[in-house]
């Protein structure tokens, strides 16, 4: 029963934002106010909508938002479902490689920590971990930018793909929005390399921070496992301490993994605000930041929504495989 | 997500993708993509440039957009009947061969003959007719239709004939007008007459007959321009055939890319500390122009310090009070201290560079040589019968003037403060509720800027000094008002330039806004990169078409 | 019931009741307790967390002293600072793009962000303890409707709540209690689920217990025993909560300046709004206004996580370090908070 709660939580998150966008006023005052004398203003508030009564336009927008509509940025006009779906790929792409490079270095090293439990290298990590997550991301991010573009060259400082990649992909059709996928699709390794290269700062300054709660976590679970029987049989029987770590203690410490993966999704989205700030990677977060400044909040809360129930379904989603994956877990 | 993610952005860039003109911009800089993974791929060849910029992009349709940032693009995709050349600031016909006064509320321009646009559609009066017309019946909030307050209608005798019809006479602005936002002439085949035309419906449709036409676009991410041929006008040709411009949000991303190459020029715009760190950067050229950004404090003259509402009303001591603001701002501090030298001293109402402009307040007030003086401030106010400490209530806004505005501020205060003449409460609002408040007589003092529709002195007065004026401070000067409105209709040019000196003079003596700074354009180039100092002008138009490289 | 009491859980509540060993009152405080109770590489990490949380707060507290100038100071009796200087004897830190100096920004920005820990601890603690308390003892819809709030507030991301809260509360435009106040309301909004969830979860414990019966017979008030039992029994999680909630704080006050919905410089001195401002330095060589309030950011941070990653150790009798484990008599049911579950911070 507990899966029905999806739609209650879409539902309140849903509230909370309209009622929070609304309490500062409409929209459109917000954006264009000072900007346009008061009656051209009051004709465009008029025409919107917005000065309704508070109920009406709660339904309209409700409705809306089911049907998929989110309505027209104030700022330049643009639907913000296209802006969702445009942006939001970018979002995704930067999120991938940023869980490949926590699972890359979370899992390992925690395995280690795990394994090595109270010894330095335990210390070590742990405390390498704590750093990662009390980092904020566009600190990290900045001073990844300073060394490892600035000092040392090795990669370039924003973006997600230099001036003539970008046009190469065009010429190709490659438009997916996935950067990797289109400059496979140009058939030039060069321009592989080239977006990969722009990924990778964004890639390490998201994911370090994941790394770090993946690395927790893993550890948790490790110690977990390697004090319980299986594994005091496993290592009676002779299985060598490096297998028994790889193949046996390891596979009942994958269920709490996805659970909290999943559950990365909500840290994951306001890194990525952060990050693609810092890194002018075009995705929803960059695009969060570029409206705020221009106090666009049609734009702001559609993007806003569209996070936080992402966030609310994925966590929906992880809750579904738990219980598949080990039927132990009831609601 | 992910499969409408791939609709939603293949309906973007469909329309450009595939096009000849695209394979000829890979021609170009398709050599470019083998050193790309290194970052440093840049425009390689001086067949084609990399121009990097802060702006942003409203609308590519005149109608819809009234900003910086869009009228960039269209100074370089559509002609205009009148523009100003390169280095300097007063318009000459462009595409026209003339244009004149032939009756006192007729403004006739003759195009020259056979034009074409882009797309190899004929380019006569009836599109600019459809041009204005169009401004006018759209008058999106967005747009510039404003501008066009004197124009009653255009008519077409023939294809190359257009005749506007003034509402006022002599109107000596409306050559300028031309050249403003509102100006660009559009095609009548692509754009809709009655709303907003679309981006890519522009780019699809090759609505383009300025110097460049653009083959690929992605709004304020990247634009591929190519030179058109079929340009005529006053600028000239281009001299790159072909110019990418890159869409940056963080000046210091782009910053980092002029410096490794990525970016051939940068223009608009770089903080302060990163073009005072190029300065000292061989591998880079920083261009310094006069910039028509003015930035000023204006005084309510109800609600100022012994204002025409106060308990304490005194006029000659309000004044004094303006005055001595004036004599304690320390200009050079501001612009070396905050902006490194992006800004500089601003001494008059209008800025240096254009035609008309003198410094009053130079020699007025402070030391009278710019800097500022403690003791005149201190006698000023002592003659007027000021008690010092004068109390005033600051207001800055913290988002509209850019991140530096605090810090401007910040100094001011303790500018006069540091007299011990003034007790400074320095306040800031976020920009809606400034604007709301500051024509609401809430500010008794507060910052504003100012950036031009054109670039005459006219626009640097008329807004601010009628009786009923943007500021809306309750100044009135009646000298001040006849003055104005008469350099508006006086066509002798050294009668107009006389009388342009003489309110400035007297606009300096009752100082309803003490103007500080201007702001300077600056670009920062490649050292192989010509001909950035041509267009860094007193039009304020950047021409990509200047510029070469190599 | 008053406000007093529940207030009083985080820092001064009684120990554990299911916890033994003797020894002065002070030694069962939450923290001091589980000080004593560490060993090794745990009692360093608490160790080291509560030394660099300490620090952080006494210089909050001693701003006045120890800063060597105003958080909005630009000249002293030798003329302005200048913008930009490098650090020398003067500034040790150098100056910032405005002209201010950094050391003295950087201790006064500590004192922002504490006020805005102890206005989002506090106030989560109330809300969060409150509501739990009712949730758990009335049950029915009330309870459910509650759980289920709870549950999808949980899942908003905290900045972006943050980030509304700034446009409601300050309309973006930033005095200091505006700032502290977005920040430290988003905070709290996140967090009473957590409190919620686990005050909660005691009280439907407890309320099942014969004691409960046992004591009513006596005459003893209901509320008097759900409050008394429910939240000593929550002075072992509740530590570890209110560490987390104070780094996550500090981190979305940092998050939110960074956007640029910060403190003006005039009215407060904030780490977040410093490093946004100094992002142009970083790329032209200026280290010095990026560096250090990016540094407390961090160590501020890093204390509170410190100490709730080794409290969180502690309350788990799996993880907690073997040489002593025994000691602690009663085992204790396996509510060990994730620190930093969802962790949506910066």
């Amino acid at each position: 029963m507990r899966f029905l709660l999806i739609i209650p939580t879409v539902f309140i998150l849903v509230t909370t934002v309209f009622a929070l966008m609304r309490a500062t006023g409409d929209p459109i005052t917000a954006a264009l106010g000072g900007k346009l004398p008061p009656d051209q203003l009051q004709q465009l508030i008029h025409a919107a909508g917005y000065d309704r009564p508070i109920l009406v336009q709660y339904w309209e927008y409700l409705t809306n938002i089911f049907s998929g509509d989110f309505g027209t940025t104030i700022s330049d006009n643009r639907p913000v479902t296209e802006v969702l779906t445009t942006y939001g790929a970018a979002t995704l792409e930067l999120a991938c490689y940023a869980v490949l490079v926590a699972l890359v270095l979370g899992v390992p090293f925690g395995m280690v920590s795990g394994y090595f439990r109270d010894r330095l290298p335990d210390a070590v990590l742990r405390i390498l971990a704590i750093l990662a997550y009390a980092t904020p991301v566009f600190f990290a991010g900045l001073i990844l930018k300073l060394v490892f573009s600035v000092w040392l060259g090795w990669f370039p400082v924003a973006g997600r793909v230099s001036t003539d990649g970008e046009i190469a992909m065009q010429l190709a059709g490659a438009d997916s929005g996935f950067m990797l996928i289109d400059a496979f699709k140009t058939g030039d390794p060069a321009v592989v390399l080239d977006v990969l290269s722009h990924a990778a700062l964004p890639a390490i300054a998201l994911g370090l921070l994941t790394a770090g709660v993946f690395l927790r976590l893993v550890r948790t679970n490790m110690i977990g496992t390697l004090g319980t029987g299986y594994i005091d049989a496993a290592r009676s029987r002779g299985v060598k301490e490096g297998r028994l770590v790889r193949k046996h203690a390891w596979r009942p410490a994958l269920i709490p993994i996805i659970t909290v993966a999943g559950m990365q999704v909500a840290m994951l989205l306001v890194g990525a605000v952060l990050t693609e700030t810092t890194f002018e990677w075009r995705g929803l977060g960059f695009q969060l930041s570029e409206y705020l400044q221009a106090r666009d909040f049609v734009a702001v809360q559609g993007i806003v929504v569209l996070m936080a129930v992402v966030v609310a379904v994925t966590n929906f989603l992880v809750d579904v495989i738990a219980a598949l994956i080990d039927p132990r877990v009831r609601y | 997500m992910t499969m409408s993610a791939i609709r939603g952005s293949r309906r973007l860039i469909a329309g450009a993708a595939g096009t000849a003109a695209l394979a000829l911009v890979l021609t170009a800089c398709g050599g470019g993509s083998d050193d790309g993974g290194s970052g440093d791929g840049g425009g390689g060849s001086a067949e084609s440039m990399v121009i990097g910029t802060t702006d942003k992009i409203t609308s590519l349709d005149p109608a819809g957009s009234y900003d910086n940032g869009s009228f960039a693009v269209m100074n370089q995709i559509y002609p205009f009947l009148m523009n100003t050349p390169y280095g300097s600031p007063d318009v000459e016909p462009d595409i026209a061969e003339s244009a004149e006064f032939t009756s006192p509320t007729e403004y006739t321009v003759k195009l020259k003959p056979g034009l074409k646009w882009a797309n190899g559609n004929d380019l006569t009066s009836s599109d600019v007719k459809f041009t204005f017309d169009r401004q006018l019946a759209i008058a999106d909030e967005n747009g510039p239709s404003s501008l066009l307050y004197n124009l009653d209608s255009v008519e077409t005798p023939d294809d190359t004939t257009v005749v506007f019809k003034l509402k006022s006479e002599n109107d000596q602005i409306f050559p300028q007008i031309l050249s403003s936002p509102v100006g660009p002439i559009v095609d009548e085949d692509v754009f809709s007459a009655d709303a907003v035309t679309d981006d890519q419906a522009i780019v699809d449709g090759k609505a383009f007959a300025g110097q460049y036409s653009i083959t690929s676009y992605k709004a304020n991410e990247l634009i591929s321009y190519e030179a058109y041929d079929g340009y005529q006008g006053v600028l000239g040709a281009a001299k790159t055939p072909k110019i990418a411009a890159k869409y940056f949000t963080d000046a210091s991303n782009l910053k980092l890319e002029a410096q490794d190459g990525s970016v051939d020029v940068a223009f608009r715009s770089l903080s302060p500390t990163d073009i005072e760190d190029l300065r000292g950067d061989d591998s880079v050229k920083v261009v310094d122009g006069p910039g028509g950004e003015i930035r000023y404090i204006t005084f309510n003259f109800n609600t100022q310090p012994y204002g025409e509402k106060q308990s304490d009303a005194d006029p000659k001591k309000a004044t004094a009070v303006r005055q001595a603001v004036a004599d304690l701002i320390d200009r050079q501090a501001l612009a070396d201290q905050v902006y490194k030298g992006t800004y500089t001293p601003l001494y008059s109402f209008v800025p240096d560079g254009l035609t008309g402009a003198t410094e009053p307040l130079k020699e007025m007030y402070g030391d009278g040589q710019g800097g500022p003086d403690t003791d005149k401030a201190k006698k000023t106010l002592e003659d007027a019968g000021v008690t010092t400490p004068v109390e005033l209530n600051l207001q800055y806004s913290n988002d509209h003037y850019g991140p530096s505005s605090g810090d401007e501020y910040a100094l001011i205060k303790d500018q006069l403060e540091e007299s011990g003449l003034f007790k400074v409460n320095l306040q800031t609002t976020e920009w809606v509720q400034y604007s709301k408040d500051r024509t609401a007589d809430v500010y008794p003092a507060y910052q504003l800027g100012w950036f031009p529709d054109y670039s005459d002195a006219d626009n640097y007065l008329t807004p601010f000094f009628l009786k009923e004026n943007f500021l809306a401070n309750h100044y009135v000067n009646q000298d001040v008002e006849d003055m104005i409105l008469e350099q508006a209709v006086t066509a002798d040019e050294a009668k107009r330039t006389e009388l342009l000196g003489q309110i400035q003079e007297a606009e300096a003596k009752d100082l309803s806004t003490v103007p500080y700074l201007q702001g300077a354009q600056v670009a920062v180039t490649g050292a192989d990169v010509t001909g950035t100092e041509d267009t860094l002008d007193a039009s304020f138009k950047f021409r990509y078409a200047a510029l070469a490289k190599g | 019931m008053t406000s007093g009491e529940i207030t009083s859980v985080g820092t001064a509540g009684a120990a554990p009741e299911h916890v033994g060993g003797r020894g002065a009152w002070f030694k069962k405080l939450p923290v001091v307790h589980q000080v004593r109770q560490s060993v090794g590489l745990q009692r360093g990490m608490l160790i080291a967390g509560l030394v660099l949380t300490a620090v952080f707060v006494l210089v909050a507290v001693f701003a006045p002293l120890l800063a060597p100038y105003g958080w909005s100071q630009l000249r002293d009796l030798d003329g302005a600072f200048g913008a930009q200087q490098p650090p020398s004897a003067e500034h040790w830190f150098g100056t910032t793009v405005g002209g201010y100096d950094v050391l003295s920004r950087v201790i006064w920005g500590a004192r922002t962000a504490l006020l805005v820990v102890l206005v989002a601890v506090a106030s989560s603690i109330v809300v969060g303890v409150l509501l739990g308390l009712v949730s758990g003892y009335f049950g029915g819809w009330l309870d459910r409707l509650l759980v289920v709030v709870a549950d999808a507030i949980y899942a908003f991301p905290s900045l972006l709540l943050a980030i509304l809260l700034a446009i409601v509360i300050s309309g973006g435009q930033s005095s200091m209690w505006g700032g502290i106040l977005a920040a430290a309301l988003s905070i709290t909004v996140v967090f009473v689920p957590q409190y919620f969830r686990v005050v909660r979860a005691e009280v439907v414990r407890i309320k099942a217990e014969a004691f409960v019966d046992s004591a009513r017979v006596l005459g003893t008030g209901h509320w008097r025993i759900m409050t008394r039992h429910v939240l000593r029994n929550s002075t072992r999680t509740l530590p570890l909560i209110v560490t987390l909630n104070a780094s996550e704080a500090i981190l979305t006050l940092a998050g939110l300046g960074f956007l640029g919905f910060g403190i003006e410089p005039t009215a407060a001195a904030e780490w977040g709004y410093d490093l946004q401002r100094s992002l142009a330095d970083v790329t032209s060589g200026i280290w010095w206004t990026a560096l250090f309030p990016g540094l407390a950011i961090v160590l501020a941070a890093m204390g509170m996580t410190l100490m709730g990653e080794s409290l969180n150790d502690l309350a788990d009798p799996r993880l907690r370090s073997r040489a002593r484990s025994g000691q602690v008599s009663g085992a204790v049911a396996a509510t060990a908070v994730e620190p930093n579950p969802k962790g949506d911070d910066a």
